[in-house]
């Protein structure tokens, strides 16, 4: 595979062009011929579409809209170029089957295909929601690592140091980003499991130097750092130098990809081949061990919409099938904790993503947003949806994700708002409060009664 | 009416963002003797409204907002001196200045207000992404900003939305601007504890407060 130097040094030698330029002259049309000429085209009635060939076109037409289009390099302000041999090469030579935590708690991440019988890879954890003080952020690390199905943390988001608001690229974001690694490996070693992987190194790190700075407190080799590419197409020195860094130091890399609905990629159609795209970007540029896409509605903030979740599926498949960089799959959800409309939500997006062929971190409520307004609750039930349906077709999955669809897409805009972790957790031992348990329950045996869906027994809820 | 078909086919063009078609049905317009004015409210703005609308029913997404914007914002740069010749000039709804807060390199959410505010008859000026704070009083200042639209998506970065207003009042400036936030870690109970003066969570609503704060809404 092309090594990142070579990638460097494209960034500075690469086509001169202005960023209007790429984005209305070069991107835009050069994605609306691939999706027409591979006939991509949206069906609302299937949110997890089952066609192998329309996957595969998706997949052709994301490598052609990739060698003609690049990708843009903001601080050149050059087109970094990679011909088709060179993106056939890096998917050919990905790596696989990376080993991530350690001890008891490591293990390899699978490479899945679409209704694939194999256990996805569960990651479970705020996934970035804003938190106001470290004791919950230790109880919510704590909660979700005694989840029975999680493979990794995905960690809150830091918001303050000793009271200080934490402002990205100031010493308050050192100190931030490193302690927030300390808090979470403290929580994960509280819940006895001191090996597992943090795969969002770091949330609270906004600048290179966070990340670095964060890797020098407690981040290991075997947990990912999570670097993203820039809407769309684009990335910048700061992203590039995460990644130099990584390399230098032997870690791994979550290559972020959040495709925004109704931005540049324009609708569900564009956002599949973008997303497909993006994959041997995530090699090449990124040098990833997995592919993390999050395809988000521009005017509803989520990744559970029905246009996103069927642009989420029919890039999963166009990715599972054609490459082995293995996809885990982000969402961000409306409703706020202890709703049951968060469960629906969580539910359609896991059920589209895994049997597409995705594992899945989850998840994200109150769009990922909102102070406090999260719980390990709902990453523990969206981790047992995702086991429950490994292996299920991808026609009998439409089926229950059209029908989890009904019960909430029409409140997406206004959703309930649920409660913060305070509210629905006891703070002093961790636990939640006998409604929360009692509503879990409820739609456990919803899942059951209406779509055949027996979760896995290990809760420690039942 | 041959003009009826030209304001159709103005309305075209902008729907379509097609700026050098625009331009060209723009300058047959004034050959014919149009007025700028009726080809302006009678041939491009029907157009920018059904592309306003297209975009609120989904039926069309960013770039074809900013395609449109530019062909206006071209086919203006004709018929502005024309307007003034004829002693009128361009109805602008209000000023604003539009950026992504320092630190944070986000645009898209950004570029869609700026689209938007466009189409409702604003003139904008986008500072773009990593916008220190003075950058943000200094140009409202030249530009005679009625508004100043901070966005920021990282919980890291949205501070920075504070310092925008805390350098508005060092400057003694405060009350001359409306100041307004979005972005993806922005909340109405941030935007009320900066003491910002409305908070957006979608373009649209980013407009409908940029109108009221000009008395349009």
């Amino acid at each position: 595979m092309l090594n990142f130097a070579s990638v460097v040094e494209r960034a500075f030698s690469g086509p001169i062009c202005t960023e209007r330029d790429f984005e209305l002259g070069i991107f835009v049309p050069n994605l609306r011929r691939v999706v027409e000429k591979y006939a991509i085209k949206y069906d609302p009635q299937s949110p997890v579409p089952a066609d192998d060939d329309l996957a595969d076109r998706v997949w052709q037409a994301g490598i052609e809209f990739l060698a003609e289009t690049g990708v843009y390099c903001l601080d050149t302000e050059r087109r970094i170029l990679f011909s088709r041999e060179e993106i056939e090469t890096a998917l050919k030579s990905g790596p696989r089957g990376s080993i991530l935590g350690e001890g008891e708690d490591a293990k390899a991440m699978p490479r899945r295909f679409p209704e694939d019988e194999t256990p996805p890879w569960c990651s479970v954890g705020p996934t970035s929601v804003p938190v106001s003080n470290e004791w919950n952020y230790i109880n919510l690390v704590k909660g979700n690592a005694e989840n029975p199905l999680a493979d990794s943390i995905t960690i809150p988001c830091l918001t303050n140091v000793d009271g200080r608001q934490i402002v990205g690229g100031s010493p308050l974001g050192i100190e931030g980003a490193i302690r927030a690694v300390l808090l979470t490996r403290e929580g994960m070693r509280r819940a006895g499991r001191p090996g597992m992987p943090i795969v969002n190194g770091v949330t609270t790190a906004t600048r290179s130097q966070e990340h670095i700075a964060a890797h020098h407190f407690g981040l290991r080799r075997t947990d990912a750092l999570e670097i993203g590419t820039i809407h769309e197409m684009k990335i910048d020195f700061d992203s590039m130098n995460k990644v130099a860094y990584s390399l230098a130091a032997g870690s791994l890399i979550f290559a972020e990809n959040g495709v925004i609905l109704g931005g540049l990629a324009g609708g569900p159609a564009g956002v599949a081949v973008v997303t497909a795209a993006y994959n041997p970007v995530d090699l090449l540029i990124l040098r990833g061990v997995v592919q993390h896409p999050f395809p988000t509605h521009f005017d509803l903030g989520v990744t559970s919409a029905r246009d996103t979740i069927w642009a989420r599926s029919l890039a999963n498949q166009a990715v599972t099938r054609n490459s082995s960089l293995p996809v885990v799959n982000v969402g961000y959800s409306a409703a706020g904790p202890m709703t049951k409309m968060l469960l629906y939500e969580h539910s359609a997006w896991v059920i589209a993503s895994v049997v597409s062929g995705g594992s899945v971190e989850v998840g994200a409520s109150a769009r990922g947003t909102a102070l406090d307004y999260t719980s390990p609750m709902e990453p523990l039930f969206g981790s047992e949806v995702a086991h429950a349906v490994a292996g299920m077709s991808r026609k009998e999955a439409n089926q229950i994700v059209n029908a989890l669809l009904e019960k909430y897409e029409s409140k997406l805009r206004d959703p309930p708002v649920g409660k913060k972790y305070q509210e629905c957790y006891d703070v002093a031992t961790g636990k939640p409060s006998q409604e929360f348990i009692e509503l879990y329950r409820e739609v456990r045996r919803e899942m059951a009664d209406q779509f055949g869906l027996e979760l896995p027994p290990s809760s420690p809820y039942l | 009416m041959p003009s009826e078909a030209l304001y159709q086919r103005l309305s075209e063009a902008i729907i379509s963002g097609d700026r050098n078609k625009l331009l060209a049905i723009v300058e047959e317009a004034l050959r014919e003797g149009i007025a700028p004015s009726d080809i302006i409210e009678r041939g491009m703005s029907p157009g920018m409204r059904e592309v306003g609308e297209r975009f609120a029913r989904y039926e069309i997404y960013l770039p074809e907002m900013m395609m449109a914007a530019e062909a206006w914002e071209g086919a203006m740069k004709v018929l502005e001196p024309r307007l003034l010749e004829a002693g009128g000039g361009q109805k602008r709804v209000g000023r604003v200045v539009l950026g992504t807060v320092k630190g944070d390199i986000h645009s898209i959410g950004k570029n869609i207000v700026g689209a938007m505010l466009k189409m409702s008859g604003f003139e904008v000026f986008d500072l773009g992404v990593d916008v220190a704070a003075s950058a943000f009083v200094t140009k409202a200042e030249e530009f005679e900003a009625d508004i100043i639209a901070a966005s920021a998506l990282m919980s890291t970065t949205i501070p920075q939305q504070r310092s925008i207003i805390e350098h508005l009042e060092a400057r003694g400036v405060r009350q001359r601007y409306c100041v307004l936030v979005g972005g993806g870690s922005a909340t109405q109970e941030w935007a009320d504890s900066i003491g910002a003066d409305g908070y957006g969570r979608t373009a649209g609503d980013a407009v409908a407060l940029a109108l009221k704060a000009v008395g349009k809404g």
